[in-house]
């Protein structure tokens, strides 16, 4: 609970700071994780699922929400070989289901990544496949982004027209 | 984001004592723990801490283990919480969330264990001061009321009342007005003394509207410490004497008055 309330603490600090000013002045917000990051972590951890969507509620809905899923044993060797050590939380450590690390955040993050599916069909976010080359899902995700700027830049221009 | 939640699913006056109020903490179930929660609630200077304290000798004279939790006292938080307020950076939104941190890790760490091996919890301040706080600072009171969903609803509640007149005098007499104490950061007036009155006075009243939401035993605060601890003790006394007959293994091990 104070894991999850931390976070939201933090979260609530940065959408005050950093991401309601840049909103109000038509800036477009790029935002590396969000509330369904809260969502799947704390659930993972075994908080109820509806209790952290409520808590969150003060948050802003993202115009945009983009998942980039990839299967737990793809995100375990990417992570292993970028560095030595796992973080002690990213591991689940702090569950107790297992003492090796590695063995560990594959049990967490397996659940994190349930989680991640049952929000993607709740929120409707936008899923991009994310084995593939950085390259690939730049394009995928360039893609999405542009087709929903231009929906809203067409929208603009009818307004203007109207 | 999602906003459609009933009054069932955070804190509630239907809840039954003991249990969560709303969806609680999944992971730490705690029905059927012996334990007791007391709840003194009031606002500043009402001469809570005194009350707790001559309880806590009282209680422990006649067997039960007891402990004392308060407002911003899990080492987690309160050296955040303190930092947090002296440095100007809080919002309203980050302030409820800093308590409610701090009440979560009270809660995990000494609440529930205490309520498990059949302690009786006295609180000096629940839920209900930081619930007030939030109020009458504009925070949604559902939105508030969900958050502390996760609270276990007390046994007893009682509520210190006093009018804000008696109040400022108290206060001033015992150590002064203090910048938070006075609601100065919702910038009611730069003169402390005017902020003071009116955020009590506003404090009082939703304490006032949560006394029937809650059900809170309301005790005239302007008497005498030694008048209020009496009717304290008798009320409480008759509540365990009730739960004793019904559970034994909470009974006191000695029982001289």
């Amino acid at each position: 609970m104070t894991f999850s309330l931390l976070h939201a603490t933090d979260f609530a600090d940065r959408l005050l700071y950093n991401i309601i000013p840049p909103l109000k002045a038509g800036m477009i917000v790029l935002a590396d994780r969000y509330a369904y990051t809260a969502f799947s972590r704390d659930a993972a951890r075994g908080v109820d699922r509806r209790w952290v969507r409520e808590l969150y509620s003060f948050a802003v809905r993202p115009d945009l929400a983009v998942y980039f899923r990839v299967p737990i044993e793809v995100s375990t060797d990417r992570l292993l070989a970028r560095r030595v050590k796992l973080k002690f939380y990213e591991a689940g450590l702090d569950m107790g289901w297992s003492t090796n690390a590695v063995e560990s955040f594959r049990l967490f993050q397996g659940k994190v990544l349930e989680e991640y599916d049952r929000i993607v069909d709740e929120f409707d976010l936008s899923v991009i496949p994310a084995e593939g080359s950085i390259t690939e899902q730049q394009r995928t995700f360039r893609k999405i982004v542009t087709e929903y700027l231009a929906i809203e830049e067409t929208d603009d221009e009818l307004d203007e027209l109207a | 984001m999602s906003s459609t939640s009933l009054p069932e699913d955070g804190a509630n006056g239907a809840a039954k004592p003991g249990n969560y109020y709303g969806y609680g903490i999944p992971y730490l179930p705690i029905e059927g723990y012996p334990g007791k929660i007391i709840a003194v609630e009031g606002t500043d200077g009402v001469g809570r801490s005194t009350q707790i304290t001559l309880l806590r000798e009282w209680l422990e004279v006649q067997g039960y283990g007891v402990i004392e939790t308060g407002w911003t006292r899990s080492e987690l938080m309160q050296p955040t919480i303190d930092l947090a307020k002296s440095s100007n950076t809080l919002n309203k939104l980050t302030f409820v969330l800093l308590y409610a941190t701090d009440f979560a890790d009270r809660l995990e760490k000494e609440i529930i264990p205490a309520l498990k091996a059949g302690f009786i919890v006295l609180s000096d301040r629940y839920i209900y001061t930081a619930m007030a706080r939030a109020g009458i600072r504009g925070v949604d009171r559902t939105w508030i009321r969900n958050l502390y969903g996760f609270a276990i609803a007390p046994h007893l509640v009682f509520y210190l009342k006093i009018d804000e007149k008696t109040l400022i005098r108290r206060v001033l007499q015992a150590r002064g007005m203090d910048y938070w104490e006075s609601g100065m950061d919702m910038k009611l007036g730069d003169d402390i003394y005017e902020s003071f009155r009116a955020y009590q006075k506003a404090l009082l009243k939703e304490y006032a509207s949560m006394s029937d939401e809650f059900g809170f035993r309301t005790l005239d605060a302007r008497r005498k410490v030694e008048v209020i601890q009496d009717e304290l003790r008798r009320q409480i006394g008759a509540f365990l004497a009730e739960s004793d007959t019904s559970r034994s293994e909470v009974a006191p091990s000695v029982a001289t008055p």
